[in-house]
């Protein structure tokens, strides 16, 4: 468990590597961090005089090891719009957006497993099909029509809620709902085509002809095996949501790091850009690596391979 | 008022009706006035962003020494009770006595040298470089008299000195400097900053010892709290729910709505920003069909101007024969113009050596519509169009790297009512200058640095009317703000488009 | 030969059960119409459609749709903020998002399923470098790449296609190397491996077979997903550029009036949504017709 775990360490580090690598390169070829930097209205002369003082000129890859070496250290430079700090820019944000994405994927999950379940003991139901037409809402809506409607509804309307801003626990409700709402149906139809080819195997028959009760079966053997692409798929969908949260943070004005990354990438606000990338990518590993573990866990043939 | 049969209106229709009670008095009751802007600030220092809120915030806070009154454009004493050209490259002041800042540092002629020479100084980085990089200096003479010594004739320098270049107090800037000053702001202005929370709200107390002389007038409404909301959806989604008293910028078919509706005050205002069309008429980015005179004459008589203001762009917009806002300075219309003449188009096009059009690139970066509009037009003489739709920085650094033959911007000249603002930035040999016409720079040089008002008048004419028969660039037409707000609230838009809420009210 | 199969059935055996069951699901058939319905409209649209979908007509914007009071016949759905006629565009956006759906998941098909079942089968350095290449993708913010390679390259509907194809595949990868994972350990497997039969049989005949099923659940998940994430690149102004009509463009265009004209986002969105709706049914239904268990 131990070398697992060393090993899965080690891919980890080479993955967050690569991927501030090719963003680096990415934010590179599309915009000039010199003129990024210097602003509107400066002169050529303005420009090139920050293309000197930066290393603007040297080769990328120079730049970016000396990016890295001062990220390493916790240093992530400052920002080109708003000339703060981007770790302390980031640290202001993040929590707003991770507040969200956990609220947003437990949403998700409490909503489509036992979805996924009821659909697969009775399939073809009125359950099923339920499950199905809210699946397929869930990916068919636009979520900025979704989020929009549900403020019409419920702030203008109904006064139950408030509309926009990140004050009270309340502000979340409707951004939790529209962000997990997103990720609800992979995991939703994951399930129920997982539990229900596994409640036809022959290890099931075999249990529940031995006698057990349904319930033991149900989740001691069947879902244990049923859940684990789909407790992959959860952690991969908390990912999406990452980038997900760009447009319900707009929305909802929840000035969170999703926000914070669209605007910056679009400001080519290089070093914030790529500060989120590695927090972003860090916190991504971080949580296929406890998916992992999880299934390995609930699955030891995996563990062996 | 007649009831449209569709559902969203029944939506609103019926909040309007049941939460209209509590909606009314939301932001009167509590004397809070509730902005929403659609940016994040990069900061609120007025020397360290060129987002127009933050331009709206500076007059709220700061004082310059002069102020330009929005209807007549007289530059009125602020800070500053006279001034005197001493040379036409010296101005003097005689400044104002009794004015304390928001901390209660005494207002004088320290803190007028000490601002000046800050932002002047490049190592500081104040931005936009153009507004404060035309002095070398500023002397004390007296406790209450400075001299400004300019790098040369500058003849916008009044038109400066009347908006942007706002007085800081020397002590407690040269103590915090710009980070400082970015999270506790401290001016003369008759709104106080209470807090600050960088990028997403900002709040504004009346403050009651602005000094009694000043053009600005005291504040009425008490609080102010800016917000920003990114998603237009949003911002009128609190307007009608009672979060937000006031927005602007609406899109023209929402205003329009909202109109009809009756629940809210809509009022449109003119702005100094137009539309272009921008062409590689010397080759700059390659040999291609911008670079013909004709070319450029058909596409201008291709483009149906009057018909895209009246059905797309709406409002107080008109159409515009000449680089410039017409209120500026230098401005004039009596220049060639180009009529909507498609068969004329078609014909300069042939004659060209373009009987079937041709395909060019075409660069935007706001109103896509308008230019899909453009380019329904284009594509009606044969043009056919590669369109490419960029964020604005995006877009500004190609057309500043030579990169695109032709392109559709925008200028609001920031709010500066001078020629010198808007045809000067493209005309005269710069990054944005695809004509580097020597007859054109030269006279735009001429106009740009003489202080007698009729020679530049003169030289001005003699570069826009040039533009004008060449085409280097076409322009379109200005543009037009919208602004939505609550019955309870009295406010008139200036032409601008800097909303002044210390002079707003309540009913 | 299929040791997973405990009978030999000979091909006309085997086709016209198929059918039978096929007939037999409701889900199935309801999708398929559905989805035959709007290919023949993307098919047949030169033919069908009233106006050209380009046409702008400035006089006559946002007209609504015949059912309200100041819509009109000559406009069945009403116009758009350009006065263009939005059946038209309705019509012809068929052929838009259906290429770009199946475009995108065709390609990210082939790219994870060969990299997830690679990785399941093989297990030890290549699935380390599979799921090396799966993280490092799911890290990528994918609205980073779209607008690095928009500014690089310019946007166009193969540029749409070709990125939504390199950005979908790990979930293809994800879910292929899982199940992939749980079908080698069982015994048809390991007795086909006895027997002598050679890797690519192996991978063939017993393993596709049997993760088709998550498969196809996944291909039909990921069909919907390009088409709806065009719309959100749409939105952020990356994906296909005006004037081409595609549904999620449409509602992107419509969202400033959705507060007003609710119908021009309404309507592209109801046919996303039954397009959506119909591909899942008829993954649904391929899954449930092909399931192992059903297989005899």
């Amino acid at each position: 468990m131990l070398f697992y775990t060393l090993k899965r360490f080690g891919l980890a580090s080479l993955v967050a590597l690569t991927v501030s690598f090719i963003s680096f390169g990415l934010l590179y070829l599309s915009s000039d961090p010199a003129i990024a930097m210097a602003g509107e209205t400066a002169s050529d002369a303005d420009i090139e005089a920050i293309r000197k003082l930066y290393g603007f000129d040297r080769p990328i890859l120079v730049q970016y090891f000396d990016w890295l070496q001062r990220a390493v250290g916790g240093d992530l430079g400052k920002s080109y719009y708003f000339r703060t700090d981007v770790s302390a820019l980031i640290g202001e944000r993040l929590p707003t957006t991770m507040m969200l994405g956990v609220s947003a994927i437990t949403f998700a999950i409490l909503f489509s497993v036992p979805l996924g379940v009821a659909a697969a003991i009775r399939p073809n139901s009125i359950i099923d099909r339920v499950a199905l037409f809210l699946s397929v809402m869930g990916q068919a809506l636009p979520s900025f029509w979704f989020a929009l409607m549900l403020i019409v509804l419920l702030s203008v309307n109904l006064r139950l809620l408030p509309t926009s801003g990140s004050d009270t626990w309340l502000h979340f409700v409707m951004p939790t709902v529209v962000l997990g709402y997103y990720a609800a149906p992979a995991i939703m139809r994951l399930t129920r085509t997982g539990m229900l080819e596994v409640l036809s195997t022959d290890y099931i028959r075999t249990a529940r002809a031995k006698g057990l009760r349904p319930v033991v079966v149900l989740f001691k053997h069947a879902l244990r095996n049923a859940i684990i692409p789909v407790v992959s798929l959860a952690a991969v969908q908390f990912g999406f949501m990452l980038g997900g949260s760009i447009v319900v943070e707009t929305i909802f004005a929840l000035h969170g790091a999703g926000f914070l990354a669209w605007e910056s990438i679009t400001r080519n606000d290089l070093p914030t850009v790529q500060g989120l990338i590695l927090v972003f990518s860090l916190f991504y590993i971080v949580l296929t690596f406890f998916a992992d573990l999880l299934n390995a866990w609930l699955d030891p043939r995996i563990r062996i391979s | 008022m007649i009831i449209k049969k569709h559902v969203s209106s029944l939506l609103i229709g019926a909040l309007l009706a049941t939460g209209g009670a509590s909606v009314a008095h939301a932001g009167k009751s509590d004397d809070t006035l509730n902005v929403a802007i659609d940016r994040e600030l990069e900061s609120i220092d007025n020397y360290y962003n060129t987002a127009r809120e933050g331009i709206i915030i500076s007059r709220m806070v700061w004082d310059a020494l002069l102020y330009r009154d929005p209807k007549t454009n007289e530059y009125l004493p602020n800070l500053a009770t006279s001034y005197t050209w001493v040379d036409s490259k010296t101005l003097e002041f005689e400044l104002r006595k009794g004015v304390k800042f928001h901390n209660g540092e005494k207002f004088d002629a320290d803190d007028v040298v000490f601002t000046l020479n800050y932002v002047a100084d490049p190592k500081n980085g104040a931005k936009p470089a153009r507004n404060v990089n035309w002095w070398s200096s500023a002397e004390k003479l007296g406790e209450y008299k400075v001299r400004l010594n300019l790098k040369k004739e500058f003849p916008a320098a009044l038109e400066f000195l009347s908006g942007p270049i706002v007085m800081y107090p020397n002590d407690y800037y040269g103590k915090v400097g710009p980070e400082g000053m970015a999270i506790k702001p401290v001016g003369t202005g008759p709104y106080a900053v209470t807090s600050v929370e960088p990028g997403k709200r900002y709040r504004f107390k009346k403050y009651d010892g602005h000094h009694s002389g000043s053009p600005k007038g005291k504040a009425n409404i008490g609080n102010v709290v800016f917000r920003t909301i990114a998603e237009s959806n949003t911002q009128l989604a609190e307007l009608f729910s009672g979060g937000i008293d006031w927005i602007w910028k609406v899109k023209p078919d929402q205003a329009e709505r909202i109109k009809s509706q009756g629940a809210f005050t809509v009022k449109n205002s003119s702005t100094m920003r137009i539309g272009y069309l921008n062409f590689d008429a010397m080759g700059r980015h390659s040999k291609n069909p911008m670079n013909d005179v004709r070319v450029r004459k058909a596409i201008a008589h291709a483009i149906d101007r009057e018909g895209i203001v009246k059905n797309l762009v709406q409002g107080e917009s008109i159409v515009v024969n000449s680089l410039c806002f017409p209120s500026q300075f230098g401005c004039t219309q009596d220049v060639p113009t180009y009529d909507y003449n498609p068969e004329k188009a078609k014909k300069l096009l042939a004659e060209a050596g373009y009987p079937n059009g041709f395909e060019t690139p075409f660069l935007a970066y706001r109103n896509r519509d308008y230019a899909e509009a453009m380019i329904n037009n284009l594509n009606a003489i044969g043009i056919k169009t590669k369109f490419e739709y960029l964020k604005y920085a995006a877009f500004r650094d190609k057309v500043q790297e030579g990169a695109s033959p032709f392109n559709f911007g925008t200028w609001g000249s920031y709010s500066i009512n001078d020629v010198s603002a808007i045809t000067s930035h493209f005309q005269s040999g710069g990054k944005d200058d695809y004509s580097k016409d020597p007859e054109v720079i030269k006279q735009l040089g001429i106009g740009d640095t003489n202080v007698d008002p009729q020679v530049r008048k003169d030289a001005y004419k003699a570069a826009l009317s040039r533009i004008s028969e060449e085409v280097f660039m076409f322009p379109l037409w200005s543009y037009n703000t919208w602004y939505a707000f609550s019955k309870d609230v009295e406010f008139t838009p200036t032409a601008d488009e800097i909303p002044r809420f210390f002079t707003a009210k309540w009913k | 030969m299929s040791l997973s199969n405990s009978a030999n059935i000979n091909r006309s055996g085997k086709l016209s059960s198929l059918i039978k069951k096929v007939k037999g699901h409701q889900g199935m058939i309801i999708g398929s119409v559905i989805v035959i319905t709007v290919i023949a409209i993307a098919l047949l649209a030169p033919l069908i459609a009233p106006h050209d979908p380009y046409h702008q007509d400035l006089m006559r914007r946002l007209v609504p749709p015949v059912w309200d009071s100041r819509g009109s016949w000559e406009h069945i759905l009403g116009t758009d903020h350009l006065g263009r006629d939005y059946l038209s565009r309705l019509i012809y956006g068929a052929r838009i998002s259906l290429l770009i759906g199946i475009g995108a998941a065709v390609i990210s098909g082939i790219i994870g399923t060969f990299m997830g079942v690679m990785a399941g089968y093989f297990g030890g350095r290549v699935d380390m470098v599979v799921t090396f290449l799966i993280t490092v993708r799911l890290s990528m913010p994918v609205v980073l790449v779209a607008l690095a390679v928009v500014a690089i390259v310019g946007g166009s509907l193969q540029v749409v296609v070709t990125v939504l194809g390199l950005l979908l595949w790990d979930r293809f990868a994800v879910v292929m190397r899982s199940s992939t994972l749980q079908i080698r350990s069982m015994d048809y497997v390991a007795a086909a491996r006895a027997v002598g039969c050679s890797t690519s049989r192996v991978l063939i005949a017993e393993v596709m077979p049997n993760v088709v099923n998550n498969l196809i659940v996944i291909t039909t998940i990921e069909i919907a997903h390009a088409i709806i994430l065009e719309a959100a690149l749409s939105f952020l102004g990356l994906g296909v550029q005006p004037p081409l009509p595609s549904w999620g463009l449409m509602v992107s265009e419509g969202k400033d009036m959705m507060l007003f004209e609710p119908w021009l986002i309404a309507i592209p969105g109801v046919a996303l949504f039954m397009l959506v709706l119909a591909i899942n049914l008829m993954g649904d239904g391929a899954r449930d017709i092909t399931a192992p268990e059903n297989r005899n």
